[in-house]
């Protein structure tokens, strides 16, 4: 996954061409999962975008295109998993192509799964029709998405990257997302009678979407690191953690 | 008191069973005889020649060159091993002009174009058998066909005759040979060359026959050395067996070669060891020794031409 | 020397008829059987070969697919002993026709063997000589330079091209093979094993080699690696050896389907077996 359009010079100042690249199909084959992955991330993290749009700015007109956006996710998602089950089949990875490999039916997963988590934000505001007149519960939950799509978001470009300390980064910046999750909840609590039971509810069950949208963020970038340092941060897997 | 016994340790124990001086006797022995058949078969060459060089010393010290380039002469002081030169030298242009395009093309149809059936194996064997039939009966042959069946065309007892007859005892040998070198040349080399699109004849021109060549060439310098030395088949093809015998005065090199008596080297040297004089003892063996020259300097032309085909 | 134009490529095919969901087949063919004298080598195979692809057989040893190869080249020819019955069309003509002349086949559907095989001649020379015996009256320095480039030999042997060709490693003579059998023009490629005798790197050199060829031309190969047919090849066809009624070893076509399938989902328990190792 080093390879780009125009070949570097090697350690010795020798620019190879081509053909002298002794995997250079396969290579080809690693660059086009990856840059589908980032491609599926991108669609994701646009449809959250637009789904943070729907919730805080009553655009309800928004719901049903969210939706329909998942589609494209979940088609990219079937193809993507063949095309990598097939690989590991037919090439015989070792080493940093098999560990990307199977990361990468990891983050394909994670990559779902938030794409569904959008989706169920957007029905969630269509059945509340529309936010409820709290404008401090407003700007908390524009604060949280904002915070919960920007850490997926950036956990993207870490993996369009190979940003080997994305894992350790991304786990750090969820404590902001976690923070405002739990003052989300708090202001929820503290404005239940405004609001009613059935809003309340609802508004709890988009915090926690939100939350999960961050943690599979952070997964990616943990997975982003396993792949480089085939070390993996956190306590996730703790299998795969590299025995010191 | 009992000295308690050691266990032996692993290290031990291996030592003990892989150490430790065999000698092979066998080995030796084999060996030592095997250096003994050498220098006995070494020994009784080095001994003839030995024996040959100084008995015909003394031509080469009087006469020098004169011994090569004179003719035959009743007179021992006198003869010469001229005319069995040039009747050997004619003799083997004979075969290498008959016998090789013949014994060559044999082969090449037997390896490359013939299917395998039992007519084909069958004359396979039977080349085999002839090439080991007795050469006399060569002699026999060419006297029969070329001296007197044929005789309109050879005239007889003439180089011709001696030429064919030669020929034909060395073409089953020639064949051979050059069937051993063909079936040499690699299988996948044809394949190749198929490969491509090439046809038989192609291939066998651009690439087999090329590889092949080297051991042809030197399978047939061989054969030609060997030629040079028989005796027998002229014997019955019509050379002369005489002390003396000389072409008119003016021949032409051509009706000497079609028409005249001739005699080969061997021969020459094989009349002089029957005479009874004494002086012909001397001339005798450096008509060995002008023998075992010429073929050297086959032998060595076969090795030069083995060498330049195979470099190039 | 004209090379075969196939049909997806005249204009006048195109605008006639609609875009191919497929690729064109090169060779059709039906119910193929070979024998050696008595003996049955290979049962009623039926396959085609598309176009500019990869197409690998693979199998135990036995399962007659070099036999089947050989047939496509009319190689089999050459073997005194050997019957092919049975039907293969080339471009939609029977190979085995008539008036067709292998000689002439050979220069369309060139062969490349197991073990390197470069003619004891220069670099230059072993290129030239198909095309020279087929007639080529053009510039056959060209021809030699664009044969080498495409078999990506060109950088590393065009100050050498005198030097004999057993200067070259084992791949660079493997490469030379593979220039020699594009020098005629062809538009397929019949590969017999070509890498089982070099080492890995120039092993792999082959495979990259061959992904960049079947643009231009259609290659079968022959394989009895099949972590390489899984990498190299479109399409696999895995052969498999039986005992027929008269208790010979015949070999027969088992499956045939895109590589992919056949290495994460093949149909048949036989192929399974085969690729996970868990055979005989």
């Amino acid at each position: 996954m080093d390879t780009q359009s125009t070949p570097n010079p090697d350690a010795t100042g020798v620019v190879h061409e081509p053909h002298d690249e002794t995997r250079h199909h396969f290579s080809e084959i690693l660059d086009e999962i990856k840059n589908g992955m980032v491609e599926m991330g991108s669609l994701v993290v646009e449809n959250a975008r637009r789904v943070g749009v729907a919730m805080v700015e009553n655009r309800l007109d928004l719901v049903p295109v969210v939706i329909a956006a998942d589609d494209e996710v979940n088609q990219r998602y079937a193809e993507l998993e063949r095309m990598t089950f097939e690989t590991l089949a037919r090439q015989q990875p070792v080493a940093k192509d098999l560990r990307f490999l199977v990361s990468a039916t990891r983050i394909l997963y994670e990559l779902e799964r938030t794409g569904d988590l959008v989706v169920n934000l957007a029905f969630t505001i269509d059945e509340l029709h529309g936010f409820p007149d709290a404008p401090h519960l407003k700007g908390l939950l524009e604060r949280l998405v904002a915070a919960s799509s920007g850490l997926f978001a950036r956990s993207i470009t870490a993996l369009g990257e190979m940003d080997e300390n994305a894992g350790e980064r991304l786990d750090a910046e969820d404590d902001e997302v976690d923070d405002l999750v739990a003052a989300f909840y708090q202001e929820i609590g503290r404005q239940r009678d405004e609001i009613g039971l059935e809003a309340g509810i609802a508004l709890n069950r988009m915090g926690r979407f939100l939350e999960r949208i961050a943690d599979h963020g952070v997964n990616i970038g943990e997975n982003t690191t396993y792949i480089v340092t085939a070390e993996f941060p956190g306590d996730t897997h703790l299998s795969l953690r590299a025995e010191s | 008191m009992t000295v308690p016994t050691k266990t032996p340790t692993t290290k031990e124990l291996v030592s003990a069973s892989i150490s430790g001086k065999k000698t092979d006797v066998v080995g030796a022995v084999v060996a030592f005889v095997l250096l003994l058949s050498i220098f006995v078969s070494l020994g009784i060459l080095v001994t003839l020649l030995a024996d040959m060089l100084i008995k015909g010393w003394s031509v080469f010290a009087d006469r020098g060159f004169d011994f090569v380039t004179s003719p035959l002469s009743p007179d021992p002081a006198r003869a010469g091993v001229s005319q069995g030169i040039f009747g050997s030298v004619i003799l083997m242009v004979f075969v290498v002009v008959v016998a090789f395009p013949l014994g060559v093309g044999a082969a090449i149809y037997l390896e490359e174009y013939a299917q395998d059936t039992r007519l084909t194996r069958f004359i396979v064997a039977n080349m085999r058998n002839l090439a080991g039939v007795p050469s006399i009966v060569y002699g026999l042959l060419g006297f029969a066909v070329f001296v007197q069946l044929l005789s309109g065309i050879t005239n007889g007892r003439t180089l011709i005759s001696g030429g064919l007859t030669l020929a034909v005892l060395v073409l089953p040998i020639m064949m051979i040979t050059a069937s051993e070198a063909l079936r040499a040349v690699p299988e996948a080399l044809r394949q190749a060359s198929y490969g491509v699109g090439a046809t038989k004849w192609e291939t066998i021109r651009h690439h087999v026959l090329p590889v092949a060549l080297p051991a042809i060439l030197t399978g047939s310098v061989l054969t030609i050395a060997r030629a040079f030395g028989e005796s027998a088949p002229l014997l019955l093809a019509g050379a002369v067996l005489s002390n003396f015998f000389s072409a008119p005065a003016g021949t032409g090199f051509v009706t000497h070669v079609t028409e005249g008596d001739y005699t080969a080297l061997p021969i020459v040297v094989f009349n002089w060891a029957r005479q009874p004089q004494k002086e012909f003892v001397a001339i005798t063996a450096a008509g060995i020794v002008v023998l075992l020259v010429l073929l050297l300097l086959v032998n060595g032309a076969a090795i030069y031409i083995r060498d330049r085909a195979s470099r190039k | 020397m004209n090379r075969i134009v196939p049909q997806s490529e005249t204009a006048d095919d195109a605008a006639a008829s609609p875009p191919q969901a497929e690729a064109a087949a090169v060779f059709e063919v039906q119910d193929l059987n070979v024998f050696y004298s008595d003996f049955h080598a290979v049962r009623d195979v039926n396959i085609d070969v598309k176009e500019h692809e990869i197409t690998a057989f693979i199998g135990p040893s036995g399962c007659g697919k070099s036999t089947v190869l050989r047939c496509f080249n009319r190689m089999n020819d050459l073997i005194e002993t050997a019957r092919v019955e049975g039907r293969i069309n080339y471009h939609g003509v029977d190979l085995y026709g008539a008036e067709v002349d292998p000689v002439q086949v050979r220069r369309h559907i060139g062969m490349v063997f197991q073990k390197p095989n470069p003619f004891p001649k220069s670099i230059y020379d072993n290129i030239a000589f198909g095309p020279r015996i087929a007639g080529f009256s053009g510039n056959m320095d060209e021809l030699v330079e664009s044969s080498l480039e495409r078999a990506a030999l060109w950088d590393e042997v065009k100050d050498i091209q005198d030097q004999s060709a057993f200067a070259l490693s084992g791949g660079q003579q493997q490469r030379l093979c593979i220039a020699r059998a594009i020098a005629t023009n062809p538009d397929v490629l019949l590969m017999d094993e070509p890498a089982s005798a070099l080492d890995p790197i120039a092993t792999l050199r082959i495979e990259e080699l061959m992904h960049e060829l079947k643009n231009e031309y259609t290659i079968i190969i022959v394989t009895h690696n099949m972590q390489q047919a899984a990498r190299v090849s479109d399409r696999t066809a895995f052969f498999n050896v039986s005992l027929n009624e008269k208790g010979q070893r015949t070999g027969q076509l088992v499956e045939f389907d895109e590589t992919g399938r056949i290495f994460t989902n093949p149909a048949e328990e036989a192929t399974e077996d085969y690729i996970t190792g868990r055979f005989g």
